[in-house]
């Protein structure tokens, strides 16, 4: 074959030589190649965006949610799939991955949408995978007309991602005169329209959300997957406390820990448990200790970097009713 | 944005080949981007016929430039934009015109940016040993250089000529572990072949 008899490290000098005529195009090639060849072994591959394996591994470290997890990696493993069969030209079934949530405030719903997105761009279902929280104020206006355009602005807003309604069951509620129907009309029109570009998440309490499919029998195939969201168990709760206060680089004392599930092992029985209860509940007390913790110190003559760490039970405190 | 690059001989059809798929794809308003070796940047719109007239010709060496057009590939739910870019013919020797050397300079490193390659090969000149587009060893060479790219492909082209039947099975087996597909650019066939392998690639 061709005798090389350059030695060159540099890809445009070869360029150059190629275009003053000293090499030919195919010497010019092998010795790109032999450079390209040299980089790689020595040079690792830079990190490139989040790979859906960490996306998926995050989801396995959220506490709890057993059902949900498997029913994400039917979804995932699913969309794989049938976009293998599209790549050798079987007949593949419709993406149709519009979703309804179902569970109390605090259970990892908003969490698992926004999981949804990234995983979803990864697999370059969605081209952005961004997540746009909306309620009833932000799609029902005051006015005739007002409604359909409010709705439209949102959707537009949620193009390439997820549209997640937040106590969705809430546009229902109005009756028949109410604008909330014209905007679950101008969203299932959306929803047709970008069916390539949009996903639409529904999300509320279970009774509500079921009552509202019942009051809306069309929607049902509209959304062909339902999550339900159960309550945390204490354990759980406690697992995620921890987590919490891992992440802000807190540590909670065995006292502290102590009265922390006592506490929530009473809000359990409270008659508003599911308003404000679960996941949430416990981040409004962590926030609360902090803040507690703060006020204890900050009057102290000397503060050890102890003090600082841990969270005492005497700054676990109740959340006053709201 | 995706780059897919469109490389081969002189004279095997890879204006032809640009210019039927942008057609094939669907886009309604052709426009090239010029990219000339000293760097000039160019826009020019064209109809196809125009385009077909202007571009393509059976002198060697009539793309002199890089030229590319930007086309959406239907993607899960979604379209994404990919540049296909057409080169200049690559030859095993040394050119005589300055010009030439420096297109396809330009080209080959060209080459080296893009991860996705349509390597365009004549299969009607396969047996012919004609002097421009039959298959040699910077063919070869480029098979080689586009097994580090992220995809690349063989596009057998001049499929409607009779010769070209044995010329594709002379390539499938020289190059054999490569994918190939056999096409006609100039009667559009095998595109589809080729859509779904961008489609997959990029």
């Amino acid at each position: 074959m061709i005798n090389l008899k350059f030695k060159v490290e540099n890809p445009n000098q070869i360029i150059e030589m190629l275009s003053r005529g000293s090499i030919t195009p195919v010497e010019a090639i092998v010795l790109l190649k032999e450079i390209d060849e040299k980089k790689e072994t020595t040079s690792a591959k830079p990190p490139g965006e989040e790979k859906i394996e960490d996306i998926m591994k995050e989801l396995d470290n959220l506490v709890g949610l057993t059902k949900v997890k498997q029913l994400v990696k039917e979804i995932q493993a699913f969309v794989e799939i049938q976009k293998r069969r599209q790549k050798e030209q079987l007949i593949s079934e419709p993406l149709v991955l519009h979703m309804i949530f179902k569970g109390n405030p605090g259970t990892g719903k908003t969490t698992v949408a926004r999981l949804l997105g990234k995983i979803f761009k990864q697999m370059e279902v969605l081209q952005k995978g961004h997540l746009v929280e909306v309620e009833r104020a932000d799609l029902v206006g005051e006015y005739i007309g007002h409604t359909a355009q409010k709705t439209r602005e949102q959707v537009r807003r949620a193009l390439g991602g997820i549209l997640f309604i937040d106590e969705a069951y809430s546009l229902a509620r109005g009756g028949e005169k109410d604008f909330g129907k014209e905007a679950i009309d101008t969203l299932v029109k959306a929803m047709e329209d970008h069916k390539d570009n949009l996903i639409v998440i529904l999300a509320g309490y279970k009774e509500e959300m079921e009552w509202f499919l019942r009051t809306n029998p069309g929607l049902r195939s509209r959304f062909p997957i339902q999550i339900e969201f159960s309550d945390y168990t204490i354990e759980e709760l406690m697992e995620i406390a921890k987590i919490m206060v891992e992440k802000r680089q807190y540590k909670l004392t065995p006292e502290a820990l102590a009265k922390l599930e006592q506490i929530l092992k009473d809000s359990q029985r409270k008659a508003n448990y599911d308003k404000m209860g679960n996941a949430r509940l416990v981040r409004n007390l962590i926030e609360k200790a902090i803040r507690r913790q703060a006020l204890r110190l900050v009057n102290q003559k000397k503060i050890t970097r102890e003090d600082l760490i841990y969270i005492k039970g005497e700054d676990i405190s109740e959340i006053e009713e709201i | 944005m995706n780059k897919c690059i469109i490389v081969g001989k002189p004279n095997v059809g890879k204006t032809a080949f640009l210019i039927n798929f942008v057609e094939y794809l669907g886009v309604k308003k052709l426009e090239f981007n010029f990219q000339l070796p000293d760097g000039t940047k160019l826009k020019k719109k064209y109809t196809y016929r125009t385009a077909l007239r202007e571009l393509v010709d059976k002198t060697p060496h009539k793309t002199l430039s890089l030229q590319s057009v930007t086309v959406e590939m239907p993607m899960g739910k979604g379209k994404k934009k990919i540049q296909l870019v057409d080169t200049t013919g690559l030859i095993d020797y040394i050119h005589d015109s300055e010009e030439v050397r420096k297109a396809i300079s330009q080209t080959i490193s060209e080459i080296l940016d893009s991860q996705i390659i349509l390597h365009v090969i004549d299969g009607s000149a396969v047996k012919k040993k004609d002097f421009f587009s039959s298959p040699s060893e910077v063919d070869y060479q480029i098979a080689q250089v586009a097994h580090s790219k992220k995809g690349y492909v063989i596009l057998v082209n001049k499929m409607d000529l009779p010769e070209a039947e044995e010329g594709l099975k002379i390539i499938k087996k020289e190059f054999s572990g490569n994918l190939i597909i056999p096409i006609s650019a100039i009667h559009k066939r095998g595109f589809k072949e080729v859509k779904t392998f961008v489609a997959y690639n990029i």
